[in-house]
């Protein structure tokens, strides 16, 4: 079925109004165990997701139910699935809101979309990677494609962009020397393509904390210690800021923070949060939302303070907000301290996590610690194993972070962040 | 009623040994998975209802696997017409000529697995399994009905109540595997309801979340009022809930936390993708103690009917059964095809993909420890002072190091042999595998399997998996 096809059945459905998404993915593959190829894989994906609304008679209540058209259904059966999802839609009572209209939208560089030259360039990178007679990689897998998206709606939106999306998945070996003992450390850099210095550093990063892990004694039993973030579990933290600034977050009563009012007593640094367009090398830079709102520069939090909800219209527009978008890239300031500030007396460093986690709702964090190094005010040794909890509704009084950012992805985040109070189980 | 096969798939068979008959002139080996699975998903509260005809695993597409002189590639694609099979098989050769292409051109040290050809023996099979009824012909308005009485009666529940959520998918499997001698055909159906319930007290915000899982149709959510009693009961537990004193404990796990030990311990401990890359522990200590003697764990899709309960896997091989831990000896683990033909073993029916657009890798299906000889009541009785464990939120497999992270929902106190009713939360449970094991002192006589959610690889390649087993008590680190 063909794009045209399946907007002339839209059009002639009865939906209100509609949304159709269609997305070409051309993907390579390679996945390689040490120095040789294990597998290489292609694929060319076409999706078209449609999504259709139905007014309730009073206009007080607007439904929509979602669903794939196969490019292979045939138009029987394509029909048959937008009539049982206009049937569907028609029970679901959301309360009414407007879908937007055509806006034009931020013009972004142009990016490197050829999966051949993506994947020749993470494969030379890979091939430069310093590795030693003790750290080395164990295994990898490149994901790369050219992604064609085009969004159509109801209301005359129209919209295309060609993007980039880049996937590297690794997992470093270190190894005592004259032993058989060996451990590794996993890594995941989802990006819009191939960053050679960020990726040549990384590795060489793990490769450091392989060899302190190695030597890495047992974690104490600490009770209540300041545990300072430094790598990209800090992700969770400042996501977590941004998902109670979420409208959904709001309006579901998982987010009870309110404009204008703090979000906490803080004593330590105020965090503000800014949408942004795009950051360099970013994974979601894309000039447009899966609604077709134009993304732009937002302040969400300004000094622990919420300014302005973001998030899908249905629930944006619950809270007054008319104009609202799903941003994709986000800057996280507020922080006034410097590395020495953040690093006096004694705390624990974590570089390391099984898998770091923040509850967005009740702000409980929890990881297991897989390398971490404890600072007495004096020496600094490498410990693994316990685990951190707690909860940032009490840590986000006393945070403490740095004036300097570093980029994970989406987010550009304080390079060091300090939470007092942090329950430290011991391994 | 039988689950019917695709016919869309049927339709197409003629078509996808037409393109392995022009392929396999050039490659030594060639398969096509090919899917077409049809759902729904809908979800109701109060703030927000949505209707979707997608779920995980819905999904229409083939990939084609080929191999040759050793070296395995794959090509992925949702447009294919049977009568033009040569242009298809045209693509999948340039663009994976193209990809060999690229890594010369990228020069460096790459080299090339070589692993032996498939076997393709002959063999047919059409498994229709039973369901009560299909997901593409399910009452959106009886269940959309249903899903609402659920979340009002959870908003019932009175002051503090901030949301009562209800959800519904299920899922009609149609798989078709196909080799120059192999024809293999399965359809089922699954089905996965839930109940959330969020509610506050005193400036604490607490969610919790109950579910059912089955192998069968939406007959699964006529009536889930008991998941909403559940999850009422655990939402006013978690707002009384204190923090634990971090520790080390006497804990009896209840089902769906065994469950999550059996997953992130033994599961993806022994998957043996990962020992094709030296990447999991478990490939020194076949033979050797991992647990108590009380400990024996089975893992396959015939162990269980629940969500992942197929008959063949997705490169065709048929479901097992696998005794991967016999009274606390590590027999043997679980694999894909690919990897047991390098590690010289039979596969065991594990090969699973995302969908058909990801490539395979060894995952689980029912991850269950076996029963034993106590009953609940006694174990509690046997604790001086520790927490019985229930309800899962998250766990991290570690199958190089055997650390284990398991995140629990709540944890009951027990001092001197009884419930206190003092509740602790959210529960960090850490530990050494082998430790967590070789601590299990006593096993509950029933059983239970828990299907609802899914497994990533790391931090990717979504698919279904149950897991589960009886009460278990052991020693474990709670923080």
């Amino acid at each position: 079925m063909k794009l045209e096809q399946l907007t002339a059945l839209l059009r002639a459905s009865g939906a209100d109004d509609w949304e159709l998404t269609r997305t070409l993915e051309d993907g390579w593959e390679f996945y390689g165990i040490r120095h040789a190829l294990d597998q290489h894989r292609a694929k060319r994906v076409e999706t078209c997701r449609v999504k259709v609304f139905r007014k309730s008679a009073d206009g007080q209540y607007l439904g929509s139910a979602s669903g794939e058209v196969p490019p292979t259904a045939s138009e029987a059966e394509a029909k048959k699935l937008l009539e049982d999802l206009l049937l569907a839609a028609s029970f679901v009572r959301n309360p009414a809101y407007s879908l937007g209209g055509p806006r034009a939208v931020p013009a972004f560089p142009p990016q490197e979309t050829d999966p051949a030259q993506m994947a020749r360039s993470f494969l030379e990178t890979l091939d430069a990677v310093a590795e030693t007679a003790t750290e080395d990689i164990n295994s990898w897998e490149l994901f790369v494609s050219r992604q064609e998206v085009r969004l159509l709606t109801s209301r005359g939106i129209d919209l295309s962009a060609v993007v980039p999306a880049a996937m590297l998945e690794a997992v470093v070996n270190a190894r005592e020397p004259g032993t058989d003992r060996e451990i590794e450390l996993y890594r995941m850099w989802r990006s819009g393509g191939c960053d050679r210095e960020g990726l040549l550093q990384a590795f060489a990063e793990a490769m450091r904390f392989g060899r302190d892990k190695l030597r890495a004694g047992k974690t104490p039993a600490l009770g209540r210690a300041d545990v300072v973030f430094s790598t990209d579990a800090a992700r969770e933290l400042y996501g977590w800021f941004i998902h109670r600034m979420n409208a959904a977050a709001r309006v579901r009563g998982w987010s009870d923070w309110e404009i204008g009012q703090p979000v906490a007593e803080m004593a330590g640094d105020r965090i503000s949060v800014r949408a942004v367009p795009s950051l360099p090398n970013s994974p979601r830079n894309m000039p447009f939302d899966e609604e077709g709102s134009p993304v732009r520069e937002m302040e969400v939090l300004r000094a622990g303070v919420p300014v302005c909800f973001h998030g899908a219209r249905m629930f944006a527009q619950q809270l007054g907000l008319e104009d609202s978008f799903i941003p994709g890239n986000w800057s996280v300031t507020g922080g006034t301290a410097g590395e020495e500030t953040l690093r006096a007396g004694s705390y624990l460093e974590v570089a390391e996590f099984s898998d770091f986690q923040v509850k967005p709702m009740t702000g409980d964090i929890a990881g297991e610690i897989r390398l971490a190094y404890w600072h007495d005010g004096e020496k600094t040794v490498p410990v693994s194993g316990g685990s951190v909890s707690g909860s940032m509704n009490d840590f986000v009084k006393t945070l403490r972070a740095s004036r300097a950012q570093r980029q994970f992805g989406e987010l550009l985040i304080p390079a060091m962040t300090r939470l007092q109070g942090v329950t430290v189980t011991g391994a | 009623m039988k689950a019917p096969f695709s016919p869309y798939l049927a339709e197409r068979v003629e078509g996808i040994r037409s393109l392995i008959a022009m392929l396999r002139q050039e490659y030594d080996y060639v398969s096509v998975l090919s899917t077409d699975s049809v759902g729904f998903a809908v979800r109701i509260s109060r703030r927000a209802k949505s209707v979707s005809r997608e779920t995980m695993t819905t999904e229409r597409g083939h990939v084609v696997r080929v191999c040759k002189d050793g070296l395995y590639s794959e090509a992925a694609f949702n447009r294919f017409d049977p009568d033009r099979a040569e242009e298809t098989a045209a693509w999948i050769r340039e663009t994976l000529n193209a990809q060999l292409a690229v890594l010369r051109a990228a020069g460096g040290k790459l080299s090339v697995c070589r692993t032996p050809v498939l076997p393709d023996e002959p063999e047919t099979l059409l498994a229709e399994m039973e369901t009560g009824r299909l997901p593409e012909n399910e009452d959106m308005q009886a269940l959309i009905g249903r899903l609402s009485a659920i979340s009002d009666a959870g908003m019932a529940r009175g002051e503090g109540t901030l949301d009562c959520g209800a959800a519904a998918q299920c899922t009609h499997i149609s798989k078709m595997f196909q080799t120059e001698h192999r024809d293999l055909r399965q359809s089922y159906v699954y089905a996965e309801g839930s109940v959330s319930v969020t509610a506050t007290r005193d400036g604490k915000t607490e969610v919790s979340h109950e579910s059912v899982s089955g192998r069968c149709g939406p007959e699964l959510f006529d009536d889930l009022t008991p998941v909403l009693q559940r999850a009422l009961k655990s939402v006013d537990e978690l707002l009384d809930a204190r923090r634990v004193e971090p520790g080390e404990y006497d804990i009896i796990t209840m089902p769906d936390v065994t469950g999550l030990i059996a997953h992130e311990a033994f599961g993806h401990g022994v998957e043996m993708d990962m020992f094709v890359k030296n990447r999991a522990l478990g490939a020194a200590y076949i033979g050797k103690r991992v647990g108590s003697d009380l400990v024996t764990m089975h893992e396959g899709a015939l162990c269980a009917v629940d969500v992942t309960s197929y008959a063949f896997d997705d490169e065709g091989t048929p479901a097992g059964d696998v005794t991967e831990i016999d009274h606390g000896i590590l027999r043997t683990g679980i694999c894909d095809a690919l990897s047991a033909l390098r590690l010289g073993v039979a596969p065991t029916g594990n090969g699973k993909r995302q969908n058909y657009a990801h490539k395979v890798y060894t995952r689980m299906t029912n991850t269950l420890f076996d029963s034993g000889e106590s009953t609940l009541e006694e174990m509690i009785a046997s604790v001086q002072h520790g927490y019985l464990l229930s309800g899962i939120a998250s766990g991290m497999e570690d199958p190089k190091h055997w650390g284990i992270q398991c995140i629990v929902e709540k944890g009951y106190e027990i001092r001197d042999g009884r419930l206190t009713g003092v509740v602790i939360a959210p529960v960090v449970m850490t530990g050494y595998v082998p430790d967590l094991l070789g601590s299990v002192s006593m096993v509950s006589r029933d059983r239970e399997v828990f299907g609802a959610g899914g497994c990533g690889k790391g931090y990717k390649e979504w698919v279904k998996v149950a897991d589960g087993g009886p009460c278990l008590k052991a020693r474990a680190m709670l923080g």
